[in-house]
């Protein structure tokens, strides 16, 4: 289904139109890269911190309820600015994407992140203080933290990656 | 640009032929970029705090104790990996004209900091936990979050150019 979508959109207006911007607008590409990179940092700057806060390891001061209603925003409106500035290149050069192993990597990497995240913020919103009512739930959260703190630092790294996939499917 | 026998010296380096033609350079990128993350990301939690728009419950001073060691260690990482990759090809990076323009804005946003950290932040205690910093708070959190964005606009055009 997915490759039908990817040749359907390899042989779509939208890929020429794609790759005549990406092409014909000075700075174009740098520039889109350059909001998704600042999108990571959001990412980081919510996500990743708030992790890092639930594990003990940054921000102490700062409380972990209060922590996940102020930052997860954050992260959905930066993961949207990185859905819209990643799919211009996805767009222009769908089949590159589609058979190259490592943006299967990153999106089997940031699928379940974000559910993770939408589970942390979805518990917490509908019932305040959530995480840090019972023992276990304050486990159960250490262990979301650590399993999407991975899974993050793994997106950010696998996305660079694509670009030198031939390092690690194809070696000489 | 100066010296350009020791940009050629560190170029013809064999670690610098090692990351230029091995998998560390993409390596190097990408922790590169995940450092780049924990800097914007953790100063940018500072600078919209110093701006008075985020995290207002929390004292400013301890909001910036808390995050700039942060900012400082994954800054050291970032320029670690930087100078890695910048190794590989030296003597075309210095006439990079993107490459140029991220130092200079780096140096800005060093000097904006040390600014701050020097001056400003010396009378927290008066602002600390008020709403709103001071006009000159303020302006150093626009000024530093003007900056790290050009920073990585710039570096990101680097790559481009080269």
């Amino acid at each position: 289904m997915i490759e039908d979508f990817a040749y359907a959109l390899a042989e779509s207006r939208a890929r020429e139109l794609a790759v005549y911007l990406l092409g014909n607008v000075p700075g174009l590409p740098p520039i889109t890269q350059s909001f998704h990179i600042l999108g990571i940092a959001c990412v980081t700057g919510s996500s990743i911190f708030l992790n890092l806060r639930i594990l003990g390891i940054a921000v102490p001061s700062q409380n972990v309820s209060e922590m996940i209603g102020r930052l997860m925003p954050w992260t959905w409106w930066a993961l949207l600015v990185n859905a819209l500035t990643g799919s211009i290149f996805v767009i222009a050069r769908p089949l590159r994407y589609y058979f190259n192993p490592v943006f299967a990597i990153k999106f089997s990497l940031l699928v379940p992140a974000l559910v993770l995240a939408f589970v942390i913020h979805y518990l917490s919103r509908r019932e305040p203080g959530y995480w840090e009512i019972s023992q276990g739930r304050r486990l159960a959260l250490g262990a979301i933290a650590l399993v999407s703190l991975v899974l993050w630092v793994g997106v950010v790294l696998a996305g660079r990656w694509i670009a030198y996939s031939e390092y690690l499917f194809f070696p000489e | 640009m100066p010296f350009p026998e020791f940009w050629e010296w560190v170029q013809a380096l064999p670690l610098s032929e090692y990351i230029g033609f091995t998998y560390w350079f993409p390596l190097l990128e990408s922790i590169h970029v995940l450092a780049i993350g924990f800097v914007v990301g953790s100063i940018l939690m500072v600078d919209l705090r110093l701006l008075g728009v985020a995290a207002v419950a929390y004292a400013a001073s301890r909001v910036t104790r808390e995050l700039v060691p942060w900012t400082w260690g994954a800054f050291v990482v970032a320029v670690i990996t930087g100078t890695g990759m910048f190794m590989t090809r030296a003597t075309a990076y210095v006439e990079n004209p993107a490459f140029q323009m991220k130092l200079i804005l780096l140096i800005l946003a060093c000097a904006n900091m040390a600014l701050f950290q020097f001056r400003t932040f010396r009378d927290v205690a008066l602002w600390d936990v008020g709403t709103v910093p001071p006009p000159a708070a303020r302006a150093a959190g626009a000024v530093s979050l003007a900056l790290w964005a050009g920073v990585v606009l710039a570096g990101r055009w680097t790559g481009h150019i080269i």
